[in-house]
């Protein structure tokens, strides 16, 4: 750990002060005389500090760069986490030994699931967090991460030099430059800037500069970035104003209560921090016919909404909502900011109206009559560059070992921006120690979904998770994202802990002895009746039922399983996570058994590679049409299953690619046969003739 | 989707593909009525049972349907055995790579169906390299249409997309590199071919009815999935599953009695779809005489004819269609809509033009939009032939100059004379050998047993929505049904259930 606190910037005295001008290209890859770490992270917010620590738990010397120490993170908009889909992610972050569900499980004020009548594939783990709370855990964490280095400043300039043959790219980052001048070099970048690439942020008519409110936008790397050719679009979020605790009565308004017990959100928690009559509760209101009559009276007033920038299809502000399903009573959740805070958090109230309408706005709402807003709602515009120019290891095309996660991929909220960051930052450390690329698949986690949605398709409006996204969703549930990820985190990744890899072990092996026992225990369907009155078993039935069937009925669950049989059920009961989790793998069994081959026929598809320097607009023994050609050379789909997802992609193109591939590895199994100098010679050749 | 409808099971394993990271219950539910049989079946297999987690098997008919005594249906994939054991009634399977005389009976109701040659492949020394079995059919449609549809019934078993064959041929190293060569264009053929047949098929009634069920399952399931994405945090309005339900009620009922009305025969549009077409008044009708009344003025024809015809042994509907011309009445403008319509679904289209009138704008323009566009493809590319007929060539004198010598390669005709009719007709058999000889023209059976799977696959889904009390098991009853609905009408895909869900609901923070 090599932290230096304070407000000044670190300087190490062997810093040889050295000005690179814009995208210079520098060729010395001698000894470096600056600071030089494996892995950079700029960006402090929910991916930069997974990004660093999922770097550093892989083993790469890490340093986190970041505007100001003290707002490392900072939740910015919402105070809460998860939720359905979003709560889907947390889980996976969690099981590759990502921070943000940890620390939810510690810094949290009201634990709830959502969807719990929904069925177990699409419960929602959620919670409202206390900001300080947060901040101050996540920070303690992010010091006493080994290997992680924080620094402040600000990132003006990327160091580019010579790209590394073996790979595409036209040229490679090997540090970056700060405002100041100094230079840090580093095997590898992940920007993960958020809102701040040439932020906006927009309060009535006025418009100013700044990547968060009182935070300096970053402009110097916007150019730099689009310089290099990056394809670059604007979005535009927003976020509510706050409003004083003690101005609002909450008396006359409907009360929500959390759950008892709370489920906490990692799987290393048996429970969280606070006891549930500790928690603080939110309450709900509704906007009326009045706030519609405000909004539309001064739309003149608001260039948030007037603003070309293309917003989402769902409804983001009170405005959209107002201009889109008119007459309506919209709802208006009230949520605690913390345990010892003053305000208010008014979800579902995103404006953009000038500061003193916004008051005279919430003081029509039931409950708010007297409500005094502390800090206005506010519009922020930023940058965000086209996903489809990275790669499912969130490294880009154009760049080598330039990574990016989080909003500036065109994503929306914490836990987006989190899953990003733990595979960004897993990517630029396998990157640097030559191992292959650590990508989750669409067959595999809601991050795969997120991550292939975003390089395949790409996004136009703020990409949201949704589990209507996901079509393997019975089989990526929140219950078992340690199975399908912590086993690969440990093996491909290295970034989990020996103690989570062994308990993720134990549970799989556990689950699979207590399925196949629950599959061996067969009586008649009356003599379970017998043995559970409460089952709505058919007695008609002549063949025998297995108990895992039994376990099925929605009444049934692995107690009145192992009262009825207890030997050997008994001791799948000890274990309360096992027994539940007993009973979600029995509800989902028989539709699982299809989904399973459906996902086989996606993952042959995704085992297929397309060799990553194909170039497409010019390739001559394959028959595509140029539209093809564009489509593909732009998103660079990595194998023939994302290929094929690509719209416009037609099967016949599918079929030459495969074409092309095969051939393509018989010639070059042929020439590996051939002296390897010669081979390298060719090679260099090559990229000689593609370079810059 | 990430299953992209027009490319299924590509199972190239050029790398090996990852273990799913699941805990593998592959053991199906034995309440399962269809489970039971084929457990039952298993207890005693040789070597053709199904083998769960390998791909499913597929069937199509794999001879033309030119007027020919045998029809060949091929399968290929594990529950080939299966299903040869199943529709022969047999205990064994008959000796390997040799020709057997069968009974072919419907399991379903042990009708029989054809007395009729197998042969059984088994895997890897076969065409596809998987299991394969071939039937040897008599080849009237009856017969044909009750193997496939015994064969669609058989669980595990469903019709093959286009080009399935040979791409499991190619994973399988059965291919080597230059048969490859040819496979991409085959492919699209085969898919254009197929896409033809499915729009004939879906013309009329039941393009209606299959367009309308999957926009109202596609809507259902948008608001089965709105409840689930949003129905805590946001407010959906009441009865949203309710209504939901109502409508997958609606929609089962609908699609039983329709299932249980095609059993009773479909009329099939089969044979070579051949359209005659051209500029107004070039004398397309006057090939057909009998059928249509022809007047000298241009536009007589507003309607599609359409008469199934014998030519030259091949069987063959044979379409009129309106002149294409723009800008007339709302009647003819009608006619010329469904003229292209038809063009879209012919295999072989006979452009007429008046050899006297070749400079005329409505002459050149139809040259340059449709003979050019057929034109240009590259034979191979194409599946669609087009044959150009210069009539009244008896108005073109003797000496004068011959039609303009850019013109495609062509044939004269004078139907008033039958000058040139021979030559026509030879042209034309020479055409229709080759449309009908090939099975990838798409056999409107096999596209009817198509229809039939996805029909009933979509029916079998939905009775699973009405038993899931768990919500996510409902709304996956709900998509795999749409699924089914949506390999023939095409669409499907997420962003189309976004779309619907926050057009119809205020959601969003």
């Amino acid at each position: 750990m090599f932290y230096f606190r304070g407000c000044g910037r670190w300087v190490a005295a062997s810093f040889t002060k050295q000005q690179f001008p814009l995208a210079r290209l520098s060729s010395d890859s001698a000894a470096p005389r600056t600071p030089h770490f494996d892995v950079i992270v700029i960006g402090g917010g929910h991916a930069g500090t997974e990004a660093a620590t999922a770097a550093a738990r892989c083993g790469s010397r890490t340093l986190l760069l970041t505007h100001r120490v003290d707002t490392i993170g900072q939740m910015s908009c919402n105070p809460s986490f998860g939720g359905i889909g979003k709560g889907h992610l947390m889980r996976e972050v969690d099981a590759l030994d990502g921070l943000c569900s940890r620390i939810c499980d510690q810094s949290g004020v009201h634990y709830k699931v959502l969807n719990r009548r929904k069925g177990p594939a699409v419960w929602g783990l959620r919670a409202q967090i206390d900001r300080k709370l947060y901040k101050q855990n996540m920070q303690k964490e992010i010091l006493n991460t080994p290997l992680l280095t924080v620094q402040e400043g600000a990132v003006e300039d990327l160091i580019l030099t010579e790209p590394e043959p073996e790979h595409t790219g036209k040229c490679r980052v090997s540090g970056v430059v700060l405002v100041d001048g100094s230079t840090v070099y580093a095997e590898s970048v992940i920007l993960t800037t958020g809102t701040f690439l040439r932020g906006m942020i927009v309060i009535g008519l006025e418009m100013h500069p700044a990547g968060r409110l009182g935070d300096h936008p970053s402009i110097g790397l916007a150019q730099t970035l689009e310089k290099l050719g990056f394809v670059v679009g604007r979005l535009k979020t927003g976020t509510p104003p706050r409003i004083a605790k003690d101005s609002i009565n909450f008396s006359i308004l409907n009360k929500q209560t959390p759950d008892n017990p709370s489920v906490p959100f990692s799987f290393t928690n048996e429970t969280v921090w606070i006891k549930p009559e500790d928690q603080l509760p939110c309450y709900l209101t509704h906007t009326n016919p009045r706030v519609d009559e405000i909004v539309l009276k001064n739309l003149h007033l608001n260039s948030h909404v007037k603003e070309t920038t293309r917003g989402p299809r769902y409804c983001p502000s009170i405005e959209s909502k107002v201009l889109r399903f008119p007459n309506r009573l919209h709802q208006v959740w009230l949520e605690p900011e913390g345990m010892d805070s003053d305000l208010i958090y008014p979800q579902g109230l995103s404006v953009t109206l000038p500061a003193e309408l916004q008051e005279k706005m919430i003081t029509c709402i039931r409950g708010l009559e007297k409500a005094k807003v502390i800090q206005p709602g506010y519009g922020v515009q930023y940058d965000y560059l086209d996903p489809r120019q990275i790669t499912p290891s969130l490294e880009t095309h154009l760049v080598q070992r330039l990574f990016f996660a989080g909003q500036i991929n065109g994503t929306t909220g914490y836990e987006e921006a989190a899953a990003q960051g733990v595979i960004a930052g897993i990517n630029a450390s396998l990157r640097v120690s030559r191992k292959p690329p650590f990508v989750v698949s669409r067959t595999e986690g809601y991050i795969g979904v997120l991550i292939d949605d975003l390089t395949t398709l790409g996004t136009s409006e703020p990409y949201r998770m949704f589990t209507s996204r996901v079509e393997f969703r019975l089989s990526l549930r929140p219950d078992n994202a340690d199975i399908r990820l912590t086993l690969r985190g440990y093996k491909d990744a290295g970034c989990v802990s020996q103690q989570r890899y062994e308990r993720a072990c134990w549970m799989k092996s556990s689950l699979e002895e207590g399925i196949s026992v629950l599959k061996f225990i067969e009586f008649s369907s009356s003599k379970w009746k017998n043995l559970i009155p409460e089952v709505s078993i058919s007695t008609s039935r002549s063949l025998p039922v297995r108990a895992l069937d039994v376990l099925k009925y929605e009444e049934v669950d692995m107690d009145s399983l192992a009262k009825a049989v207890p030997e050997p059920l008994k001791k799948y009961t000890k274990c309360r996570e096992l027994a539940e989790r007993l009973k979600i793998e029995a509800t989902y069994e028989s539709v699982l058994f299809h989904q399973l081959q459906e996902i086989k026929g996606v993952q042959q598809d995704e085992a297929l590679q397309l060799p990553k320097d194909i170039d497409y607009l010019t390739i001559r023994d394959v028959s595509l049409s140029h539209e093809v050609r564009e489509k593909l050379h732009f998103s660079r789909p990595q194998t023939i299953g994302a290929a094929s997802r690509i719209p416009g992609v037609t099967p016949a193109a599918i079929i030459n690619l495969l074409r092309f591939v095969k051939t393509t590895q018989q010639r070059q199994a042929a020439m590996n046969e051939s002296p390897k100098t010669d081979q390298c010679l060719r090679d260099a050749d090559r990229l000689q003739e593609r370079q810059l | 989707t990430v299953h992209s409808p027009t490319c299924p099971h590509l199972c190239f394993l050029l790398v090996p593909a990852l273990e799913p990271q699941f805990l593998h219950l592959q053991t199906p539910d034995p309440g399962d009525p269809v489970w039971n049989v084929r457990w039952a079946l298993c207890t005693r297999r040789s070597s053709g049972a199904p083998a769960p987690g390998s791909g499913a098997t597929i069937f199509a008919l794999s001879s033309g349907q030119g007027r020919c005594g045998i029809a060949v249906i091929r399968t290929s994939g594990p529950s080939s055995g299966h299903a040869l054991r199943i529709l022969t009634a047999a205990r064994d399977l008959p000796p390997a790579r040799h020709a057997s005389l069968r009974l072919l009976s419907d399991p379903r109701s042990g009708e029989p169906l054809d007395r009729a040659l197998v042969l059984w492949f088994p895997g890897p020394r076969s065409f596809t390299g998987e299991d394969c079995v071939e039937f040897h059919v008599h080849g009237g449609p009856a017969v044909v249409s009750g193997v496939l549809q015994a064969l669609g019934s058989v669980p595990g078993l469903r019709p093959a997309e286009a080009g399935e064959f040979t791409r499991r041929a190619f994973a399988n190293g059965k291919l080597n590199l230059t048969e490859v060569e040819g496979l991409a264009d085959l492919i699209h053929a085969e898919t254009e071919a197929q896409r033809r047949q499915a729009l004939r098929q879906l013309d009329g009634e039941l393009g209606h009815l299959c367009c309308g069920w999957a926009e109202t399952l596609t809507k259902a399931l948008a608001h089965v999935e709105a409840y689930i994405d949003f129905g805590e945090d946001d407010n959906l309005e009441e009865g949203v599953l309710e209504q939901a339900d109502v409508e997958v009620r609606a929609l089962e009922v609908a699609l039983g009695a329709h299932l249980q009305d095609a059993r009773r025969g479909q009329r099939l549009r089969s044979g070579a779809h051949v359209v005659v077409t051209g500029p107004p008044n070039a004398g397309k009708s006057s090939l057909r005489k009998p059928v249509s009344i022809v007047s000298p003025e241009p536009g007589t024809t507003r309607d599609v004819l359409e008469t199934p015809v014998d030519l030259a042994g091949f069987p063959v509907l044979l379409s009129d269609t309106a002149g294409l011309r723009e800008g007339v009445g709302p009647v003819e403008q009608e006619g010329v809509r469904r003229a292209r319509d038809r063009l879209e679904q012919a295999d072989l289209i006979l452009a007429m033009l008046d050899a006297s009138d070749l400079a005329s704008p409505s002459s050149c323009n139809f040259l340059a939009t449709v003979v050019a566009s057929v034109g240009a493809q590259s034979p191979s590319d194409s599946s669609q032939r087009l044959l150009l007929v210069l009539n009244k060539s008896d108005l073109l004198s003797r000496k004068g100059p011959g039609p303009r010598p850019d013109l495609p390669p062509h044939l004269l005709l004078s139907c008033l004379t039958g000058e040139g009719l021979d030559g026509l007709l030879e042209a034309l058999r020479k055409e229709l050998a080759a449309v009908c000889g090939d099975p990838s023209t798409g056999s409107p059976l096999l596209t009817r047993a198509r229809h039939q799977h996805h029909l009933q696959g979509c029916l079998d889904a939905l009775s699973h929505y009405k038993q899931s009390k768990d919500l996510a098991l409902a709304a996956e009853a709900l998509r795999v049904a749409r699924g089914h609905l949506t390999q023939l009408t095409g669409g499907g895909g997420t962003e189309e259930i976004l779309d619907i869900i926050f057009r119809d609901f205020c959601v969003g923070k």
